[in-house]
């Protein structure tokens, strides 16, 4: 983040000297704002002062890796508290809870629920690809080590949420290579959890009885050298967990206070207490307001499908429209026989259109151009989707040899094109659509 | 960033009918100005009651309660010479709508004004001069820091000194507007808020000139970071101009009936 | 060191805006920080939740639904029904079945629900149009004539219809005027301007700036709301200053997600509580956003997003 000129000035020592070259420390400091001169050119700056210089240059919000291989991520990294502001970088992440209390059969059953979820939309893998494994002192290290054992082979990272370190320490040596989070420091172990975490190189996750409690924490692991952490929103209440993942995040983005500059851990299983709506909830709060990984009872289709696309969307980036791939997409069971339309690859159009068409019930191949995934009236002002785009389109895409109706919808707002497209695509029959894709339904009825 | 705050000027000692209200105490004349400015969209009032040397306590405390009583505690501007004056507008003032503005320190005789400001928890205007006109940036941004210097050692936060380049007149000096400009983005880069006179470029322009001046160069400020200026709220082409600013830098959303807000 | 946060609070808030009479009658709006923000400064008015109900009565709710209106013949014993179910707090009357490009019902029809409603519930009422703004006219100012004193909620004036609906709905008849934008935020706020303008009170304006479902092009809602409290709040716009009601239900229980049936999409599961969650994640999110009030349709939505709310204010 960028100095102002203004905080650059507070540090100086406001002596007027002239020794950098500049007329006063006013302007010596707005040229260091602007990159122009090094803070070195002043023989006066303390250290002290350039040591507060540096860390509020540092980034607001650490980026965080976790996982190995093929199943990294990277967690943080945020610098706006509003995606309008910029963008979002780095998505939420979902975790699974199981636990060393349960048996083989209700883990096997939960693990196997939990991979059951496992598709793609528009581009983007969505499944779990976390699993939290609790430690149950209860049932002992021994089978929590067993536990971790058993999942650390299912291709998703692993949270080992354990506040023992030997136990930790066991578990850790059986999959560490994964670059598992060890999620178990508190007020009272952070020493030797950090020294654990850092010789095993991996991320360490910080618990704290309240906000400030979590906070002393963290400073202390800093001061120890250890900057690799997430920390865990505190669970005594829904309340006190959004308080803690909205003010760390604000606190880091805002006000520079780099100790709250890390990735969040929410465990919505926690605070849901079993109620699995409840749960869809919050896993949905989090996603908007500031969970970097959030943690669930379970994820089947029924959260999962809301969820991620809910994630997909929050995430994107203004400044670059979602695409989805061109091609054919047969909808209501389509087959060469039934009738065309044409729209662009812009997401929001190929959802809203889908959605309506799929509403119909109405069999119809909907044809999605290559149109550089922008809205239809935008395209077709950029010369994305014209006439000749269009019909370039379906020779490449050989439409003429994959369907053999030759009924083409094209939409109300590009009614301009029907007689360049005829011309271009003899044989072909154009039907202009209404503009707005709500009425698709009636139009689709009107017209069997 | 927040919306441009427009200073209405148009309450002066140097405008006949208003010193004649203000020595006898006569409201009418001063409400109806204030409406005018209030409507046009003034955000402050600069109240100007001169050097008030004799009775300028009572004047400015007279002043104050009417125009806060009348218009829901509008955030006014104290502007004279008499600092006992402002002390004593402040001791009547109401903050509910902004704090009150105390007009003006500069960096020679006036620098305690920073410290009546500082005392008062008050904004305010810095003038970026010492004795005469300053020859060129270098020696305004000293006057700058020597201001921002004495409005922290007295508490103040920066965003509360508003820093005034003082505008030029164009005829005469129309060698210097860059200057100005430049400097006023010197304030921008620093983070500081900035306001001024922005109409004295203009003056000795005909009637019908000075509107189109003045909009022309509150753009190109705005454009510059200025974040006030001090100017008459009933010029509709300057006030338009500063609306359709405000769009551009994001401080205000857009709508259709953005002119009428 | 103990953790120190900066306050979040504004110096401006959002309208305070009572809908309703009587005992069951609700407040919305009235903060001064973000949504949920309650570490900044409390919320005295925690966002609200309607349930809907149609003019289509028991045969237009989805199959899921069905079973906890059993034993209701009218839409006057489901409105009554809902009255009961956990959560509720106030009642919204889609007339969807007014559109003269889908049912077309006289306006009379559905004015007679409206008015037996009305008399046999004691909640705060919405109307909600049937989205054509010719018909929408009509009905919001027959509605508002037959709610008269009873502070009901007209959802609502777009750009095409907002001199008639303000005209009746706001001056004559006093009741609230919904302004509809659809994720515009510059038409958001120039609705407000031109209903103010019109002489309607900004006390009595609600805003529906609209929602997807998650997953259906969401980012716009989420920036369209963010903005929003970002101009109301920090900029201190009062022309945006109004509370946002957002009819979720009327997204989220026609996309595919909540529709397809198990046999349809079999490794999807359940279909109810794919509709539920559909439903629940997306008032989540809009809530997160922004809204005061959300109108879903499930009552164990209504109660789930009731308890998410009590929980966090």
């Amino acid at each position: 983040m960028a100095l102002k000129g203004l905080d650059i000035f507070k540090l100086s020592p406001k002596k007027n000297c002239k020794e950098c070259g500049s007329p006063t420390c006013m302007a010596f400091s707005m040229k260091v704002a602007q990159g122009a001169v090094s803070i070195d050119a002043c023989p006066y700056f303390s250290e002290d002062a350039k040591a507060a210089m540096s860390e509020a240059t540092a980034p607001p919000m650490k980026t965080i890796k976790v996982g190995a291989g093929e199943n990294e991520m990277v967690l943080g990294g945020e610098t706006v508290l509003f995606r309008h502001e910029k963008t979002f970088v780095n998505k939420t992440r979902y975790a699974v809870d199981i636990c060393s209390c349960m048996d083989d059969a209700t883990i096997e059953a939960k693990v196997a629920e939990l991979k059951h979820v496992d598709y793609e939309r528009i581009g983007e893998r969505m499944y779990v690809e976390m699993i939290d494994v609790e430690y149950d002192p209860a049932s002992g290290a021994d089978r929590y080590v067993e536990v971790v054992k058993k999942v650390a082979g299912e291709g998703r990272v692993l949270i080992l949420d354990c506040q023992d370190v030997e136990v930790a320490k066991a578990a850790l040596d059986v999959c560490k290579d994964a670059k598992p989070v060890l999620n178990g420091a508190n007020a009272q172990n952070y020493e030797a959890m950090s020294k654990l975490a850092t010789e095993a190189g991996v991320v360490l996750g910080v618990y704290g009885a309240d906000e400030n409690e979590l906070f002393d924490t963290l400073a202390a692991l800093e001061k120890l050298g250890n900057k690799n952490l997430v920390f865990n929103a505190c669970t005594s209440s829904v309340k006190a967990a959004f308080a803690t993942a909205v003010q760390f995040r604000k606190a880091a983005i805002k006000d520079s206070n780099r100790t709250c500059g890390y990735p969040s851990i929410v465990n919505v299983s926690k605070l849901a207490k079993g109620d699995s709506h409840l749960q869809a909830a919050l896993l949905s709060l989090f996603t908007v307001k500031y969970g970097s990984i959030v943690i669930a009872e379970k994820i089947s289709y029924a959260e999962a499908l809301p969820l991620y696309g809910l994630r997909q969307n929050v995430f994107t980036d203004p400044q670059k429209p979602m695409k989805v791939e061109p091609g054919i997409y047969r909808i209501n069971g389509a087959d060469e026989n039934s009738i065309c339309l044409t729209t662009v690859d812009f997401a929001l159009t190929y959802f809203v259109v889908s959605g309506e068409l799929e509403r119909s019930g109405v069999p119809c191949n909907l044809i999605i151009n290559d149109a550089g995934g922008l809205s239809v009236l935008t395209s077709w002002a950029a010369g994305k989707f014209s006439s000749s785009s269009i019909a370039k389109f379906f020779q490449e895409q050989d439409i003429e040899g994959k369907i053999k109706c030759r009924k083409l919808c094209i939409p109300g707002k590009v009614a301009v094109l029907k007689g360049e497209l005829e011309a271009k695509m003899p044989g072909w029959e154009i039907i202009v659509a209404p503009r707005e894709a709500v009425q698709l339904v009636k139009f689709l009825k009107d017209m069997q | 960033m927040g919306k441009f705050v427009v200073i209405g000027e148009r309450l002066s000692t140097t405008a006949p009918i208003i010193n004649k209200a203000f020595t006898e105490r006569d409201p009418e004349p001063v409400l109806k100005r204030a409406e005018q400015q209030l409507k046009a969209g003034a955000t402050y009032l600069d109240v100007n009651i001169g050097p008030a040397e004799s009775d300028g306590e009572d004047l400015m405390k007279w002043a104050v309660t009417l125009l806060q009583s009348h218009f829901d505690n509008v955030p006014l501007a104290l502007d004279t010479a008499n600092k006992k004056a402002i002390e004593a507008g402040i001791s009547v003032y109401n903050r509910a709508k902004g704090k009150p503005i105390v007009n003006s320190a500069d960096a020679a005789g006036r620098i305690e004004y920073l410290d009546l400001a500082a005392a008062n928890d008050a904004i305010c205007i810095a003038l970026c001069n010492g004795e005469g006109i300053a020859k060129d940036n270098d020696e305004r941004m000293m006057y700058c820091q020597t201001l921002l210097e004495r409005g922290m050692e007295h508490g103040m936060e920066a965003e509360d000194i508003w820093f005034d380049p003082l505008f030029l007149v164009v005829k005469g000096m129309q060698d210097k507007q860059m200057q100005i400009l430049e400097c006023i983005k010197m304030f921008s880069d620093m983070g500081l808020n900035s306001t001024g006179g922005l109409s004295n470029n203009s003056n000795g322009m005909p009637k019908a000139i000075r509107p189109i001046m003045d909009s022309a160069l509150v753009a190109m400020a705005m454009m510059q970071g200025l974040t006030s200026a001090i100017v008459n709220p009933n010029d509709l082409r300057l006030m338009e101009t500063i609306k359709s600013c405000d769009v551009f830098k994001g401080n205000t959303l857009y709508a259709d009936s953005y002119l009428e807000i | 060191m103990p953790f120190t946060a900066k306050s979040g609070k504004f110096s401006a808030s959002i309208n305070t805006l009572t809908m309703g009479t009587g005992e069951k009658a609700i407040v919305l709006g009235g903060e001064n920080v973000l949504p949920f923000y309650t570490f900044d400064a409390p919320i005295e008015n925690a966002p609200k939740v309607g349930i809907e109900i149609t003019d289509g009565g028991l045969e237009a709710e989805p199959e899921c639904v069905k079973k906890y209106y059993e034993g209701c013949e009218t839409i006057v014993d489901m409105a009554k029904k809902a009255a009961t179910f956990e959560g509720v707090d106030f009642l919204s009357i889609h007339l969807e079945g007014g559109d003269p490009n889908g049912e077309n019902k006289p306006t009379e029809e559905l004015i007679k629900i409206v008015k037996e409603v009305a008399e046999a519930v004691d909640l705060p009422i919405v109307i909600s149009g049937c989205k054509n703004v010719e018909k929408d006219s009509e009905i919001f100012a027959k509605a508002s004539e037959v709610l008269s004193g009873k502070n009901a909620v007209m959802l609502a004036a777009k750009e095409e219809n907002y001199k008639n609906v303000g005209a009746s709905a706001g001056l004559a008849y006093k009741q609230i005027v919904g302004a509809e934008s659809a994720d515009d935020i510059n038409l958001a706020k120039q609705l407000n301007v031109l209903l103010t303008q019109l002489g309607v009170d900004a006390k009595s304006i609600v805003m529906n700036v609209g929602t997807a479902a998650a997953g259906y092009g969401y980012e716009y809602v989420v920036s369209t709301m963010d903005r929003i409290k970002a101009a109301a709040l920090q900029q201190g716009d009062a022309t945006l200053q109004m509370p946002i009601i957002t009819p979720v239900a009327s997204e989220t229980w026609g996309i595919k997600e909540s529709i397809a049936t198990e046999e349809d999409m079999p490794e999807w599961g359940d279909q109810e509580a794919r509709g539920i969650d559909m439903e629940v994640e997306t008032a989540a999110a809009d809530l997160a956003s922004g809204s005061n009030a959300v109108i879903l349709k499930h009552p164990v939505s209504v109660a789930t997003i009731s308890k998410m709310i009590k929980a966090l204010v």
